[in-house]
């Protein structure tokens, strides 16, 4: 009985998985071992992205790396539901993976970080 | 008669032990007994049999140890003191969750029951210390728990940390700088046994990385209770991530403040509340943007006398409409020298701002206007405003075009200010710009003449792990001064000597010398200024040697956070005439950032 109830909810995940893409999106490093992957480390500090320009394939699996040199920051990319915050100094690395389609998208600091905080801002172009 | 903290730490270490046999075996080795004391397997073995003696312990020669029920249950009040300790200082007396262990190694042996019922009590009864390890209740018994490891639970399915084994500090803070404490909600996304690491996904999508040692010191629950409430959502959220909307109005507060103690040389010291700012930001769409800054100056504004300043620094609306072109309008912070646009108190040394950052370039600059900016691509960004110009007519000999500032309030318009700032990014720690304001402004003269005034200024700013760097040289050029000067002197009667060119420049370096201690970081720095606000004079003025001046400026800033900056400098300033001297003085500020 517990094995069959087990059973069913370990179905139930990946029905729930297989139709909701966003939370698809969060589970993808599970499946597509075979999706090219890149590596980019991007340095955030007021009031700029470094680099703040990331060519890509469209469909490569982009891991994200952010490290502030300052205060904490946001990375929203403009669009998509990615929008993580930075720790501080010294206090860590945020990572997030986006796999983009072709195109521009453009990310910006989500979190107040001071009088130029609109000035932050990149693009990640994605080419066929 | 209660026993010694020896008896208990046997106890504690057999209970532990325990823990980890997996049936049928029940009889903890002496060998890894006496390893988990610190002690020689012989030293281990006599005190077992004393132990056993006393019926708090079953021993069996060349077998191992198990605890008797007196024996567990000695052992079980011993941890729950040391759990209950470690939960009270880190609930009540802000410890970090990586420190308290040693202190409950102590008290544990000391604290009464009466005192850790009432501690207990405090708490709420709870079940769980700070790591996630159980608290025996005052029988000694502890709530079964099920759990698994990073390295058994189910891959891809949700799991929320729910215990940390290893209560070594530096592994406690490796758990918390990966945000893997107990109560986050994460999933294993992959293991890799050739590389002796699993791949996390933890909150807010971060991917963590952690080796097979680690993972296996972290036990996770699934989380049922979330996959039936994700279930219960499937058609909302299959809805929203199809088509992910561009995000609503949102509203954000920020702020930052500058308190300053400063003791000039033969003069008694002050204490000014120099800046508090309130920032707030209103997204209307990912696209429209408003932003304000609100500052007071010197904390005390009152009517009819100069004293503080209330000012509206910053409050205008950005339309953001590609990477390379975005429009602006409103109050805007003039796009000229390092400190004008970044001038949080924690990202820069020195208690005061640089003396060039104050009498050539007005900084805090800002004016009404509009204009654009954006990024051009290979880290190249600009920034182009029209603003309403500086009033000529309260220039000044030793502050140069500080006062002309209009500041948005009624400011006349009749002629126009152009500025921008040409910026390159493009090297990690690098900022390297050149940037210019130009204007007529002597509008308020009657007969009405020009007075064009031209800014130029270069900067740079390198910052690369410890080290920091600056440079910045700005000049400006006022034009027909001379009729300025006529014009007021005709006004107030006495001729303000204003000069033709204004110079200034200076270098500081910087170097954070201690780095991410516990206590935080500390940096010192130097800065060397020259400047000049009579640099050349306009027909025929008077060049007066006393703003002819540089300065030295050294102190060190302490970081307890990155965000709160604690800093002291000494600022020794000297000019060329040999009657008006400025003293040196000794400054103290406390800064920070939200």
């Amino acid at each position: 009985m517990r094995h069959l109830r087990t059973s069913l909810l370990g179905a139930a995940t990946l029905a729930a998985l297989a139709v909701v893409p966003g939370v698809a999106s969060r589970a993808r490093g599970a499946q597509p071992a075979e999706s090219p992957r890149q590596v980019v480390e991007i340095a955030a500090e007021r009031f700029s992205f470094t680099p703040s320009e990331i060519k890509t394939k469209a469909g490569t699996t982009l891991e994200i790396r952010l490290r502030s040199d300052d205060t904490a920051h946001g990375f929203h990319i403009i669009g998509t539901d990615v929008d993580l915050e930075l720790p501080k100094r010294g206090k860590g690395v945020a990572t997030v993976t986006f796999t983009p389609k072709a195109g521009r998208y453009t990310f910006e600091c989500s979190r107040l970080c001071g009088a130029g905080h609109e000035f932050m801002r990149g693009v990640i172009v994605a080419s066929e | 008669m209660l026993p010694s903290s020896t008896v208990e730490n046997y106890l504690k270490a057999i209970y532990k032990g325990a823990s980890t046999l997996t049936p049928p075996h029940r009889l903890l080795p002496m060998g890894q007994l006496a390893s988990a004391l610190g002690v020689v397997p012989g030293t281990a073995t006599t005190m077992v049999k004393a132990l056993a003696e006393s019926g708090l312990v079953e021993y069996e020669p060349y077998s191992g140890v198990a605890l008797t029920a007196a024996g567990h249950k000695l052992a079980a009040l011993v941890l729950r003191r040391h759990r209950l300790v470690e939960l009270f200082l880190v609930r009540l007396m802000g410890y970090a969750w990586d420190e308290v262990h040693d202190e409950a190694e102590q008290l544990e042996h000391v604290v009464s029951d009466r005192l850790i019922d009432r501690m207990d009590e405090m708490l709420g009864r709870p079940e769980v210390d700070p790591h996630g390890d159980p608290i025996p209740n005052a029988d000694g018994q502890v709530k079964p728990q099920e759990s698994q490891t990073l390295m058994t639970c189910p891959i891809g399915a949700p799991v929320r940390v729910t215990r940390v084994v290893d209560q070594d500090s530096a592994f406690l803070r490796f758990v918390d700088r990966h945000y893997l404490k107990p109560g986050a909600a994460i999933q294993v996304e992959e293991r890799d046994p050739s590389a002796d690491s699993v791949r996390v996904r933890g909150e807010g999508g971060r991917l963590i990385t952690i080796g097979t040692r680690a993972a296996s010191k972290l036990l996770v629950q699934v989380a049922r209770t979330a996959l039936l409430l994700l279930l219960a959502v499937v058609p909302a959220l299959a809805q929203d991530a199809a088509t992910p909307a561009a995000r609503g109005p949102r509203t954000s507060l920020s702020g930052y403040m500058d308190f300053h103690y400063n003791k000039p040389e033969f003069a008694d010291g002050s204490l000014d509340f120099h800046r508090f700012v309130l920032l707030v930001t209103h997204s209307f769409s990912d696209r429209i943007r408003f932003v304000s800054e609100i500052e007071i100056e010197h904390a005390l504004v009152e009517g009819g006398e100069e004293k503080g300043e209330l000012e509206l620094e910053q409050a205008y609306v950005d339309f953001l409409l590609s990477r390379r072109f975005n429009v602006r309008a409103g109050m805007m912070l003039m796009p000229v020298g390092i400190i004008n646009e970044r001038h949080e108190p924690p990202v820069y040394y020195g208690v005061e701002r640089p003396f060039v950052d104050t009498v050539i370039v007005p900084t805090t600059w800002f004016e009404t206007g509009a204009g654009i900016h954006g990024e051009v691509g290979r880290g190249w960004r600009y920034r182009a405003f029209v603003t309403a110009p500086l009033n000529a007519a309260e220039f000044s000999a030793d502050e140069g075009i500080r006062e002309g500032k209009q500041k948005g309030s009624q400011a006349n318009a009749g002629r126009v200010g152009t500025t921008g700032r040409l910026e390159y990014v493009g090297l990690r720690g690098l900022t390297a710009g050149a940037s210019w304001w130009a204007g007529r402004s002597g509008f308020e003269f009657r007969p009405r003449f020009d007075v064009p005034v031209k800014l130029a200024e270069a900067d740079a700013r390198y910052g690369r792990n410890r080290f920091e760097g600056r440079l910045q040289f700005a000049q400006v050029w006022i034009d027909n001064a001379d009729l300025l000067n006529d014009a007021l002197t005709r006004r107030v009667g006495v001729d303000p000597n204003i000069a033709h060119v204004l110079r200034g420049f200076y270098a500081e370096s910087g170097y954070r010398f201690i780095e991410a201690a516990r206590f935080g970081d500390v940096g010192a720095f130097v800065r060397y200024e020259n400047f000049d606000t009579q640099y050349r004079m306009a027909g025929s003025g008077i060049r007066l040697p006393q703003f002819d001046r540089d300065a030295w400026v050294m102190g060190a800033t302490y970081w307890p956070d990155p965000d709160i900056a604690i800093k002291t400098d000494y600022s020794v300033v000297r000019n060329r005439s040999g009657f008006i001297q400025v003293p040196n003085s000794f400054n103290l500020g406390l800064g920070w950032w939200f």
